[in-house]
């Protein structure tokens, strides 16, 4: 039987060459050092890749059964969750698996940083790492898209939005993007197809130049204080370490293929423990009652919209994004000489602590952040009976016509309502009667927040609406009057 | 060498037998809205807002109320749910009118107020629900007077006090502006024994040999409210 297998692998061997051509790369010599207890800083990378694989796999699986179109993409997620075996599960792998990329990714990076393991030879290697951060990214967000649930369609609303706000060329970006003016059936193609073949593919081109610059530039040895890199002379230092190195087909590869075993038991546990994520609920608007939230690597983002003041939207929604990824890409270039090890380098130590507690908060202002207005409060929470017991027939109207013109689904009576405006259970303390009608009429100034509602409210309605603002004052307490000049 | 299952497959293999994780979704998770068909439900999600937890002591008419819904037609609470009424808060809630609800759902609605919060109490008789025509806007000032001036005032621009809160104006054009002429006869009939104010047999706030409202009174009451909205009192 061996000898059997012996001679056909021989056969096809003798053919292609993979003795000859793979063997020696994965018998290629590392570092001494990377090859030690310190090899564990180096599992990152063939993790990710791993999880690349597992997405891949499970990919293909939900793939056999997803419809890309926009009356069925919901019902077939329905179908994978409910009825078909274990249809839940390549989901759940899918999502969990996802999510692990994106981490093992991100902290593949923060240990090349932290290390300086971009520094020369190996920045083209991080210029590669950070487009595949980005497809990453990428990958997630046009998956999320076609989960086509409320969050999906107001991830896109976001998105093209975002991509709006670009000089010039912004309309034509959406309409490529969304394919067409508004999102529908053509937009959940578009990121079917990237998702499934645009996005991949870049991807593992990039992957197979990224481990090629791995392989051609050689694995950087653990950073010692006080040897630092110096590009006229580190080659032949390195070729010099290279003479004790040991081959990577030894330690270092048990250490990838354990931590990667270890990550993908972690996923498969979670999966099953979690669930898949969604779908939740219809993308359309007269049917959600939902409160959207775009997946977590997204959060940040959002975090920072809903925290950003009007005024500095398009800032924050597409120069700082775009900043962020100019100043990756710049890294290397900034300092690809010099220390590498940690304890001599504050500044990016420094930076990598600001900057992952700046994700962190963002992210939990993202999720908690009262983003959406709540749907349903309009004809589902009743005006606290306190506010009608004092309310007189013209407050009365006004306290209908608030609930009517959907004011309760951004703000809260006696904290119950939506939350994306201001509580107004005191709102007669703070503003005078002139002040409200300015409020309700004009909305926030600039758009944004709020929106004007001069137009849709006639004068019967904006005075009813104001004698029942003016009223919502604690008892005894007197109406706002016109600040002093 | 000895053959043992991994542990992935020892995994899928419990996945895939009868042992359910805490992950697996199941289909009780978001139902559709245009699938409930519980009145309370409804009631709660679409109307609450404006009608009152338990249908009273919202801004809008309480639906809550005997002497309503003793009163008005089965006829009457479909179309008025159905086709809302143009001009005032009161909203269309039929999806061919641009509602959220579909046909089915107004009717479990409009069938459902009546078994929840109707009374079988027939005493009395009091006037009619439906708007009547010709009403004398110089004579409802008389039953004004006598019937609601206690607490609205003279001209109907308020100033009484029930359970020592002021009672509001009901001249204002803004408030008649959002209110049709068929709630205000309404209002007239059963009053609002939430907030205090009496029915058309009620005495609180009226003199003592008050009568009960007949059908002309209610008639006069509604065209002088209904005047105030062009020409407002005492002006
Ligand atoms: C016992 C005092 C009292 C009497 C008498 C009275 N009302 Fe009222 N009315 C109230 C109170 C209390 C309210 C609730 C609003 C408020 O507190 O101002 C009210 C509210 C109203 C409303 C508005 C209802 C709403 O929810 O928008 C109308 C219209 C009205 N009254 C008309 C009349 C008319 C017409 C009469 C005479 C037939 C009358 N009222 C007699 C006390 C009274
Ligand atoms: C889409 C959400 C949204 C809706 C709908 C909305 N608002 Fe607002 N509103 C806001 C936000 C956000 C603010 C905070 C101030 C700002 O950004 O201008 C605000 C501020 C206000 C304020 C000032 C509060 C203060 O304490 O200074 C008033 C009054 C107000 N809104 C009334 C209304 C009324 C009345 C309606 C309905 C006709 C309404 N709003 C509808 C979002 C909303
Ligand atoms: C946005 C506030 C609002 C909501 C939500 C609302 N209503 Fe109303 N409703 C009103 C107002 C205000 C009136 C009085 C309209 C008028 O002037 O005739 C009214 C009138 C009515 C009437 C007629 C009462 C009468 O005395 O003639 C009925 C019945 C009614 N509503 C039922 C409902 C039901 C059932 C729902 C839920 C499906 C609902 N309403 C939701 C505000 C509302």
């Amino acid at each position: 039987m061996r000898r059997i297998v012996r001679a056909v692998g021989g056969w096809f061997d003798s053919r292609l060459k993979v003795r000859e051509s793979v063997m020696p790369m994965l018998e290629h010599p590392i570092p001494a050092g990377a090859a030690g207890p310190k090899g564990w800083w180096y599992v990152f990378g063939s993790a990710s890749i791993t999880l690349l694989l597992v997405q891949i796999a499970t990919g293909i699986g939900l793939a056999l059964v997803y419809v890309p179109s926009t009356d069925q993409a919901y019902a077939s997620l329905e179908y994978l969750n409910y009825r078909q075996p274990l249809g839940w599960f390549l989901r759940s792998v899918h999502y969990w698996s996802g999510s692990g990329m994106v981490v093992m990714v991100a902290v593949h990076m923060t240990q090349v940083f932290l290390h300086g393991a971009y520094k020369y030879p190996r920045e083209l290697t991080w210029l590669f790492g950070v487009f595949l951060l980005l497809l990453t990214l990428g990958m997630a967000f046009t998956g999320q898209v076609l989960r086509w649930d409320a969050d999906a369609y107001w991830g896109v609303g976001v998105g093209a939005a975002m991509a709006g706000r670009v000089p010039v060329i912004g309309p034509a970006i959406v309409e490529l993007l969304i394919g067409g003016q508004t999102i529908g059936a053509a937009t959940l193609s578009r990121f079917f197809a990237l998702h499934v073949f645009v996005l991949p593919g870049l991807l593992l081109a990039l992957v197979g130049g990224h481990l090629w610059l791995v392989l051609s530039k050689g694995i950087s040895e653990p950073p010692e204080p006080g040897q630092p890199v110096d590009p006229k002379t580190y080659d032949a230092k390195y070729h010099e370490l290279l003479k004790t190195g040991k081959p990577f087909l030894g330690d270092a590869m048990s250490k990838d293929a354990l931590f990667s075993s270890l990550v993908v038991i972690a996923v498969v546990v979670i999966a099953a423990l979690a669930g898949p994520k969604g779908p939740h609920g219809l993308p359309d608007p007269v049917l959600t009652g939902a409160n959207p939230r775009p997946d977590w690597p997204f959060l940040w983002l959002f975090g920072l919209l809903s925290l950003c003041p009007p005024g500095l939207e398009t800032f924050v929604m597409l120069v700082f994004p775009g900043l962020l990824v100019v100043g990756l890409l710049l890294v290397p270039f900034i300092s690809n000489h010099g220390e590498r090890a940690p304890s001599r380098r504050p500044v990016a130590v420094m930076a990598v602590t600001v900057a992952a507690t700046t994700l962190a908060v963002l992210s939990y202002a993202g999720a908690t952040a009262p983003w959406s207005p709540v749907m349903e409060a309009w004809s589902k929470d009743p005006v606290p009976v306190e506010m009608v017991r004092r309310s007189g027939p013209l407050e009365l109207q006004g306290a209908a016509v608030f609930q009517n013109k959907d004011c309760r689904n951004c703000h809260a009576l006696d904290g119950v309502g939506g939350r994306r405006g201001p509580d107004l259970t005191d709102v007669g303390t703070r503003l005078t009667h002139n002040q409200l009608i300015d409020q309700v009429s004009n909305g926030t100034p600039g758009g944004g927040n709020m929106p004007a509602y001069g137009k849709k409210v006639n004068p019967a309605e904006m005075e009813a609406l104001a004698a029942f603002l003016g009223s919502l004052r604690p008892p005894g307490q007197p109406p706002a009057r016109v600040a002093a000049p | 060498m000895t053959r043992r299952p991994s542990l992935p497959t020892l995994a899928l293999l419990l996945l895939a037998g009868g042992c359910t994780p805490p992950g697996k979704p199941t289909p009780a998770g978001p139902s559709r809205p245009d699938e409930v068909t519980d009145f309370r439900t409804l009631y709660a999600t679409n109307c609450a807002g404006c009608h009152g937890a338990d249908g009273n002591l919202g801004p809008g008419p309480p639906p809550n109320d005997g002497l309503f819904l003793r009163i008005v037609a089965d006829a009457e609470l479909l179309k008025v749910i159905t086709d809302g009424r143009p001009g005032t808060p009161m909203p269309a809630f039929d999806h061919g009118k641009g509602g959220p609800l579909t046909t089915r759902q107004v009717k479990i609605i409009a069938e459902g107020l009546k078994p929840t919060w109707g009374k079988p109490d027939p005493s009395g008789d009091p006037p009619g629900y439906a708007l009547a025509p010709g009403g004398d806007a110089g004579r409802g000032m008389a039953v004004f007077a006598r019937a609601c001036a206690g607490c609205h005032g003279d001209r109907g621009q308020g100033g009484g006090s029930v359970d020592g809160r002021p009672v509001g104006a009901v001249n204002g054009p803004a408030f008649l502006a959002l209110s049709s002429d068929q709630v205000l006869r309404r209002y007239i009939i059963t009053g609002r024994p939430d907030l205090g104010m009496p029915d058309y047999a009620g005495t609180a706030g009226r003199p003592a040999d008050f009568e009960p409202l007949d059908a002309r009174d209610v008639a006069d009451l509604t065209a002088l409210l209904a005047s105030w909205r062009t020409a407002p009192a005492g002006k």
